[in-house]
């Protein structure tokens, strides 16, 4: 596997070791609003991640990959408003309803490859956009469940805290490293990675495409749907434009597209990147059009001149180099 | 349901869902036109749609232009949007490798489509309207015909869809770029060996099926509001109805837009308008679970 740099071996592991060390002590040194970003950050980086397992893994432009996170965060307000004795259980039951929203996600995850992954190429990856604005548009009218367009509010007392909010989302964020780093390492990766190739010489060699896609999509989208929950969890209430806004869905391709897909470490530069970007466009920059167009350019601008990414470009430079 | 389903409803139930649908039909033939031809999908397509209804709304309504003057205007700058649009996100995806085309199309397509309705939604708000909606109001006398009142925009609508319906399979026909993009769209290869230039057909089809897009969405804002954000969604509605109706096949898109014209305004009367957007994904997906195969007629990859 040519593509997946060796980032857990010898010395770089140490070095992963060094950076998570100083990411568990970061928030002592930090203003709150400087853990909320990085918390925000870590979400995103992790739904990037996830999309890469099917963007730069599969090759599939899944870009529904919001409506995972969203749906997680929906599933597990859901529970704690309407589920009977939540209230007699108190905030511990929280752990509880989360593996319950995730596994609800997985589910529904398994199922919607059944019509998906009939598709390829640009009508996949309009049929996942399509996905997203379906949940939208129901959570917005099945207003009973969901609160409409008003959101669901989490009864106080629940709400989980910014130093253990920032832990756990930083322990989602690092399993999402983990999954893609080992998938790429297992015989699923490989299969991925030759369905990737060829779709009909990976079916030769008798590798059951469809069970490898769907796979795939459900693992996506577990961290995901985690760091949804996580998301909602913390800001202590859920409205579809705070966890299901098109920004949502958008940011992790646009993060991983830039890093580079199909590398490990692709989404997480490019998530620093945008999000120095996008905390820069909030406070220091005043700029005439507002944010979502500022990434529609930046979308632009990375399918124009480097539509392999910034670290595609590097890593080729770099393996040319010792041969020459 | 309170109201109860007359003939007189029903018929006006049907023309409704007609005229809508061929304006998707519209708009789906010109987004899968450029696809066969270039294997581009534009996702920025729906956002010519707004950009027609924004356009007209800004000429017709605010600047109080007549409807004449205002057409003339309209076509000529559609026609130079569609040429800068394929100069500036189409051209450069040429040469590119197949694979990389879909990619390198989705990612600029769809950045544009989100700068031009964040830009849109913001300057609108900022200069025009704080709540930006796009509609145009035509004063039509109802046509009775069998004891049955017809809405006279809607006949209008549907007179234009048959006009440019017609206009395009003339043009496919009988034109010589026309003859050349339906070689192309058959057998990429074979059309170069006989000396068809593929840029001239990318440029063709880009301008004449935006300016056709871009048109049709002033059409449809005489029946239907449209707001900045629609056209991410108009263009998945093009989808299904390429879905439904195959790439490239004029018959295919209008049936497809048909159905999905039909079954918006019966799910509205029944359920409700908030329930017609589920539809069109749940007809997306139905057709894809209902033929095993995917999409009969489309040359992927």
């Amino acid at each position: 596997m040519a593509r997946v740099p060796g980032v857990f071996r010898g010395r770089r592991l140490l070095a992963v070791g060094v950076v998570l060390i100083g990411l568990v002590v970061l928030p002592r040194f930090l203003t709150r609003d400087l853990v909320t970003a990085l918390f925000f950050a870590f979400a995103l980086i992790t739904v990037a991640l996830n999309y890469d397992l099917l963007g730069g893994f599969l090759g599939y432009l899944n870009l529904g990959q919001g409506t995972f996170f969203g749906g997680g965060a929906y599933a597990v307000f859901i529970l704690t408003k309407h589920m009977p004795g939540v209230a007699a259980a108190g905030p511990l039951a929280l752990i509880g309803l989360v593996v319950v929203a995730v596994a609800i996600i997985a589910l529904f995850a398994a199922i919607v490859a059944y019509p998906l992954f009939r598709l390829k190429g640009a009508y996949f990856a309009m049929a996942t956009f399509g996905l997203f604005l379906l949940v939208r548009q129901l959570i917005l009218n099945l207003e009973r469940l969901t609160g409409g367009a008003f959101g669901i509010y989490l009864p106080p007392g629940y709400y989980v805290d910014q130093r253990l909010a920032y832990w756990l989302m930083l322990g989602v964020v690092t399993l999402s490293v983990a999954v893609n780093y080992l998938i790429s390492q297992t015989r699923l990766g490989v299969g991925l990675h030759a369905i990737r190739e060829s779709e009909p010489a990976a079916a030769a060699i008798g590798i059951d495409l469809f069970r490898h896609k769907q796979t795939a999509l459900v693992i996506s989208v577990i961290p995901s749907a985690l760091a949804g929950c996580l998301f909602g969890l913390h800001f202590g209430y859920v409205d579809l434009e705070s966890v299901l806004g098109v920004d949502k869905t958008l940011l992790p391709v646009i993060m991983a597209m830039l890093g580079g897909t199909g590398l490990v470490l692709g989404p997480i530069v490019g998530g620093v990147l945008i999000r120095v970007i996008d905390v820069s466009l909030k406070n220091y920059l005043t700029l005439p059009i507002p944010a979502l167009g500022v990434y529609g350019l930046i979308l632009m601008v990375i399918g124009l001149f480097m539509p392999e990414g910034i670290l595609a470009g590097l890593t080729r430079r770099r393996r040319v180099a010792p041969r020459a | 349901m309170s109201s109860l389903l007359t003939p007189q409803i029903l018929l006006e139930l049907l023309l409704g869902g007609i005229s809508l649908g061929g304006i998707y039909a519209l708009m789906a033939l010109a987004l899968s036109l450029a696809l066969a031809t270039t294997h581009i999908l534009n996702v920025a397509h729906g956002s010519f749609m707004v950009l027609g209804a924004a356009a007209s709304t800004l000429l017709i309504k605010y600047l109080g232009l007549s409807p004449v003057p205002s057409l003339v205007i309209l076509v000529a700058g559609f026609a130079l949007v569609g040429w800068v649009f394929e100069l500036v996100c189409v051209r450069p995806l040429q040469g590119r490798a197949p694979d990389r085309i879909l990619i390198g199309s989705i990612l600029i397509t769809f950045g544009f489509a989100l700068a031009f309705e964040a830009g849109l939604g913001f300057y609108w708000a900022k200069l025009v309207d704080p709540q930006p909606t796009f509609s145009l109001t035509l004063t039509m006398p109802r046509l009775t015909l069998w004891g049955v009142s017809l809405s006279g925009t809607r006949l209008v609508i549907l007179a234009f869809v048959c006009l440019a319906v017609l206009v395009f399979h003339l043009f496919l026909t009988k034109t010589p770029v026309g003859k050349m993009a339906r070689a192309i769209a058959q057998d990429y290869e074979g059309a170069l060996i006989l000396g068809v230039n593929p840029r001239l057909v990318s440029v063709t089809i880009f301008t004449v099926g935006l300016l056709a897009t871009a048109l049709s969405g002033l059409f449809f804002i005489l029946a239907t509001p449209l707001g900045p954000h629609d056209g991410l969604r108009l263009t998945l509605v093009a989808m299904t109805v390429i879905v439904i109706g195959g790439v490239g096949s004029l018959p295919g898109a209008l049936l497809g837009g048909i159905v999905l014209g039909i079954t918006d305004v019966f799910t509205a009367f029944v359920f409700g308008a908030v329930w017609s957007p589920v539809t069109y994904v749940l007809v997306f997906f139905v057709v894809l679970l209902v033929r095993p195969q995917g999409l009969v007629g489309i040359r992927q990859g």
